[in-house]
Parts: C-alpha cells; sequence; structure tokens
C-alpha cells in the first residue's frame, strides 16, 4: 500500500494506491486543471470569460458541460456553471471577502451560451464556476491516472477502485465526531457529500446557490450521494439541495442518494449501507 | 504477511491507530529499517538533524471494538525523517465482519430522525460530510507518526 498526502485546489487529498504513485504526474494534471478552471486565479481561462466572450476550455470542458446540462434540466434550471457571479455578489470571492456586495443576483442563463466542442461564447461577461463537478471530476482523473487499485479522498469526495466496499462515515451535520450511517462505497463507485454548513460565512449565506435567484438553497443541510463517477456524486449532492432523492433516481437509475433537513430528518433511497436508528 | 482485502486494510488501521491512542499503547519500530543509515540504533549519533522523526518501520497493534466483539490488527508503516508515510500495511485479523448484512439495507428507502453515533466507535475507513478533513483516519495516521518521532 502506497499513500500520499497533498494540498491542491483549496482541499486536501489522500490517496491509497497499490503501486507507486507518480506524484508529480498527479501534480501536473492537478495544477493543469486549476489553471483552467479556477475562479479564483487571475490567469485562468474560465477568467478570461469575464473580459473576452469567446475561450477555449480544453480537454475537460465536453463532458463537465455535459453533465451539467443533465443537472440543469435535473434541477430546473438550479444549477448551473454560470453560478460564479451570483456567489461573488454574496461574497464567496477570490478575495474571500466574505461580505455581501448587495442583492443576490440569478445567473447567466446558461442555455444563452454557445457551446461547439471545449469552446464557450457568450456575449456578456460571465463567471463561470464548476464548483458542484469540479472536485470530483479532478478525483476521477487522478484515480485514471494512478491506476487500480486505488482510493482517491478529495476530502470527502471519493473515488474506490478497489476489490471490497469502501465503508465511509457519513458525518453528522452538527457534530463532526459523529456519523449518521455507513455508506458502502462499491467497487469501482464513488461517493460525494456536501453541507450548507461546509463553507459558510454569514446569516443565511453558503455555497450552495440557486441559479434561478442567486439565493442559497434552504431546508437541506447535508447530501450525499453514490455513483459511478465522483463526478457524479459531486453534481448529484448538490442537486439534492433542489429536488428529492426520488426525482434523482428517476433521472439516473442506479445511484444512491440520502439527504438530511432542518429538522434533521435523514432520507435516503438506493444507498449500499446502514442509517442508525 | 497475510493481507486482507483492501477496504479491510484501511478500516482496520483507522481503528487500530485510534485504539492505540486511546490506550496510550505504543508503536514499536521493527527490522528491517530501509537503510542501514537510517537505523533506529543510530538516533543518538546526530546523524539526522534535518527531520523530527527516526526513519524505519514501524509496527502497532491493535484491538478495536465492532458490533460483532473485539478485533485487533497489526498495523506496519514506512516513515521518512519528515514524517511522510511511504508505506503502510496492515494485517487485519477480524474475520467475516458484517459488510454483506449491511448491504441493500437502504433499498426501500429510509425516513427517520437522524440518530448520531461516535465516530470513533465505528469500524469505518473513511469519513464523508461537511467538515474540511477526512475525519479520523488522518488522525489516527498522525498518531502513529506521533509516537515515531525521534
Amino acid at each position: 500500500m502506497h499513500s500520499w498526502v497533498f494540498d491542491a485546489i483549496g482541499t486536501r487529498w489522500r490517496l491509497d494506491a497499490g503501486t507507486d504513485i507518480d506524484r508529480s504526474a498527479v501534480l501536473s494534471l492537478v495544477e493543469g486543471f486549476d489553471r483552467i478552471w479556477s475562479r479564483f486565479r487571475g490567469d485562468s481561462e474560465v477568467t478570461r470569460l469575464r473580459t473576452t466572450g469567446h475561450v477555449d476550455l480544453g480537454e475537460h470542458a465536453p463532458e463537465i458541460f455535459a453533465l451539467y446540462d443533465r443537472l440543469h434540466r435535473l434541477t430546473d434550471g438550479a444549477m448551473s456553471p454560470a453560478i460564479g457571479a451570483s456567489l461573488e455578489r454574496l461574497g464567496y470571492d477570490a478575495d474571500y471577502t466574505l461580505t455581501a456586495h448587495g442583492e443576490a443576483v440569478a445567473a447567466f442563463r446558461w442555455t444563452d451560451a454557445r457551446r461547439e466542442g471545449s469552446t464557450i461564447e457568450v456575449d456578456q461577461p460571465v463567471v463561470v464556476d464548476i464548483g458542484a463537478v469540479g472536485k470530483g471530476y479532478l478525483a476521477d482523473r487522478v484515480a485514471d491516472l494512478v491506476g487500480e487499485p486505488v482510493t482517491v479522498d478529495a476530502s470527502g469526495d471519493i473515488v474506490h477502485r478497489g476489490p471490497q466496499p469502501l465503508r465511509v462515515a457519513m458525518e453528522h451535520p452538527a457534530d463532526p465526531s459523529k456519523a449518521v450511517g455507513v455508506i458502502e462505497v462499491p467497487p469501482g463507485h464513488a461517493v460525494a457529500a456536501s453541507a450548507a454548513n461546509r463553507r459558510i460565512w454569514g446569516e443565511g449565506l453558503h455555497h450552495i446557490l440557486d441559479a434561478r435567484t442567486g439565493r442559497p438553497a434552504s431546508d437541506i443541510v447535508a447530501t450525499w450521494a453514490v455513483a459511478p463517477s465522483a463526478a457524479l456524486a459531486d453534481g448529484l449532492a448538490t442537486a439534492l439541495f433542489f429536488v428529492s432523492p426520488e426525482r434523482v433516481l428517476d433521472e439516473f437509475p442506479g445511484v444512491g442518494c440520502a439527504v438530511i433537513d432542518r429538522s434533521l430528518r435523514i432520507r435516503a433511497i438506493g444507498l449500499p449501507g446502514e442509517v442508525f436508528r | 504477511m497475510r493481507r486482507t482485502a483492501r477496504t479491510a486494510v484501511l478500516t482496520a488501521a483507522a481503528s487500530a491507530a485510534l485504539f492505540t491512542a486511546a490506550c496510550g499503547s505504543e508503536a514499536e519500530q521493527v527490522d528491517p529499517t530501509p537503510a542501514p543509515s537510517a537505523s533506529p540504533d543510530d538516533t543518538g549519533d546526530g546523524d539526522d538533524t534535518t527531520g523530527s522523526f527516526t526513519p524505519g518501520d514501524y509496527e502497532a497493534t491493535g484491538s478495536y471494538q465492532t458490533p460483532g466483539g473485539t478485533q485487533s490488527v497489526d498495523v506496519e508503516v514506512t516513515l521518512e525523517a519528515d514524517g511522510t508515510i511511504t508505506d503502510l500495511d496492515v494485517e487485519g485479523n477480524a474475520e467475516g465482519g458484517n459488510s454483506e448484512q449491511f448491504q441493500g439495507k437502504f433499498e426501500g428507502g429510509i425516513d427517520a430522525e437522524v440518530v448520531g453515533k461516535k465516530i470513533t466507535e465505528l469500524d469505518v475507513s473513511k469519513v464523508s460530510g461537511s467538515s474540511l478533513t477526512s475525519g479520523g483516519f488522518n488522525d489516527a495516521i498522525a498518531q502513529i507518526t506521533d509516537d515515531a518521532r525521534a
């Protein structure tokens, strides 16, 4: 077993692999991804969309945007990669001012963007933020690079490609020393979690925004999703703030979901594992 | 060394190290060490001035509670002087396990009040949720490295 812990794209990563890990290759992959997609970097490609109407976002763009298209439909427009301006308006900006600059703003209508392959063309400045799927997608690519068997843990977004299920505790949204259940991630699957209190900086302000209004989603405080890829699990963990687990399973058969609402009631369906009762 | 399946390996490591920390038992350094110059026998000669750890192989045995009773594991790590773990092996002594019986319990759907259990009492290898760490597992590894501080 070869283990490696490192920090990248603002989060802690842990890799457990069956063979030597090519660390420089992993770091190169992560840096290359960040260089294109980071909303917080002045030199990133997505940053150029603030001033330029036409940008090529590289090899990963088609798959990422195809997933966002499905999530956009699933959530009736609540999820959009154009949510960045709304996030910045509420203070989740490159300088981490964490101070709302004004009223919430709805996101640029993503369906108005013209896309062809990896290029995107818009008629007005757009702040792209792929936070709902980006970390999971990158975890998938890191797992591809390292090769099986491997477990990639990007601080809770976990890709598991090993011979046996991986037992993952579902952290209690109000008490990190406790778990509300255990998910058994099947080999070749991934789990992702999202929580309204993960990045919170003011009364009612957190990072999960409804693109239709630019306001934080409410009612749900924590979600989990298990899916064949971490990109999908990551995206669904956010989608579950807007649509029911049953509707998610209708659109994505075979995935597993759990949500906890503000009254600390948990609903789970399709997940391998156990919820404590 | 008998290698259990990968999942069990990580699971056991977290539980073992947490138990080790809780009970004050100490990790023991074992031979062979990666290189003669890094031998634990050389710790007193002052050559190792850059790292805060004595590099080499370490082994710890711990036990932990599961719903099925007390289980034990052997954890072995290879440490570099800067504390980096370059290799990790765990021999899990647990037989069977309750993985199968957990499978599929969610299939019909669950709608219930949340009940929390202490993560340290669970037989898990990862934590997924709102905190920004992977929970106890990394902490457990930190405990082993603490034991190995020169």
